[in-house]
């Protein structure tokens, strides 16, 4: 195959046997889906399952005390106000628990497609960046929320906080890209059928030349 | 194919459920709602195996849905611990049902040509 050819085919990732997955995308100097982006979000996800998971144990009732080095009871006053209530009653499982959820979600949907999804699988990146983004964002707010209304603090809570808020950080890059290319799509073929049917991965007309210009090279 | 796993290993849990959760002896449907819950619920991840069969875990999307919709709403006040855990389990098969077979590896549309690829 002539070498120009050959270039094509990696850049547009078609067909995806013969390509190279783990290619640098505008406007990064790196790949947004390689492992070593996505396992750190995986991890620090499970640190927040892990601290959130803990905390609706106690909700629960399933342990008698609450860890917290900075405020004491106030983290146990937290955990069973009435804002935690209502929103048990609201969600039918502890807020924390459902936080915990949300935190795994992260991490399975981090886990899922292959170092090329941005343009893959673009639903599965849209989808965990939903789970991370939006949601990190109105969990860390809820957070601040709970500690302003309640009027105490709670420790692990503002961990948490604080772990959603980086997980945004960390994820909002592939998300971009992912998006990205669905706009460079739209640009090119003016097709919602293609937006469409490349967000469920599937290379309809001008998929594949979107993707090669958003690649830059092989990293 | 590791979410089947993980689904399969949820089913099982269900079927453990009743017992960790004490369901009362006369709670006949809620015995045998949970059964054949999980039962459905292994059954679609392992057809998923089987090649014409590899969407079956999407079907566990709507087993998930109801088993959040009887979890949360089929009790009159506050879900008590059995039936939070069918809200639980069903968020989290949820979530893996949506994962693809072979994750990991691009779609089939990305290495075969299709009839609409340029």
């Amino acid at each position: 195959m002539p070498e120009q050819a050959l270039t094509k085919q990696l850049r547009s990732g078609f067909p995806a046997e013969t390509s190279v997955l783990g290619v640098a995308v505008t406007p990064w100097s790196y790949n947004p889906s390689s492992w070593s982006q996505r396992i750190p979000i995986c991890l620090l996800a499970l640190v927040g399952f892990l601290v959130a998971t803990y905390m609706g144990l106690f909700q629960w009732k399933l342990i008698d005390e609450v860890w917290d080095p900075i405020f004491g009871k106030q983290t146990a006053a937290v955990l069973t106000s009435t804002v935690a209530e209502w929103m048990h009653g609201v969600f039918g499982v502890p807020d924390a628990a459902f936080g915990a959820l949300a935190y795994l979600g992260d991490a399975i949907f981090g886990l899922a497609g292959s170092t090329r999804r941005w343009q893959y699988r673009p639903w599965l990146v849209i989808l965990f960046g939903i789970d991370v983004i939006p949601l990190g964002i109105v969990s860390a707010i809820l957070v601040l929320c709970q500690a302003f209304i309640v009027g105490e603090w709670c420790f692990l809570c503002l961990v948490t906080a604080v772990i959603s808020l980086v997980l945004v950080k960390m994820a909002y890059d592939e998300v971009l890209s992912s998006l990205m290319f669905l706009h460079r799509i739209w640009k090119k073929t003016r097709s919602a059928s293609a937006v469409w049917k490349a967000t469920w991965g599937w290379p309809a007309p001008g998929v594949k030349e979107a993707a090669a210009e958003l690649v830059k090279e092989p990293a | 194919m590791w979410s089947r796993v993980v689904e399969v290993m949820l089913g099982c849990w269900l079927v453990v459920s009743p017992f960790v959760f004490r369901y009362a002896d006369n709670a006949t449907w809620l015995w045998g709602g949970t059964f054949a819950t999980a039962t459905v619920v292994i059954l679609l991840a392992l057809s998923s195996y089987w090649r014409p069969m590899r969407h079956a875990h999407l079907a566990t999307f709507a087993v998930a849905a109801g088993m959040i919709l009887v979890g949360r709403f089929l009790p009159a006040d506050a879900p008590p611990l059995a039936y939070q855990n069918f809200i639980y389990v069903g968020v989290l098969l949820l979530m893996f049902s949506l994962v693809p077979n072979d994750a990991s590896r691009p779609p089939r549309s990305w290495k075969e040509a299709p009839a609409t690829s340029n």
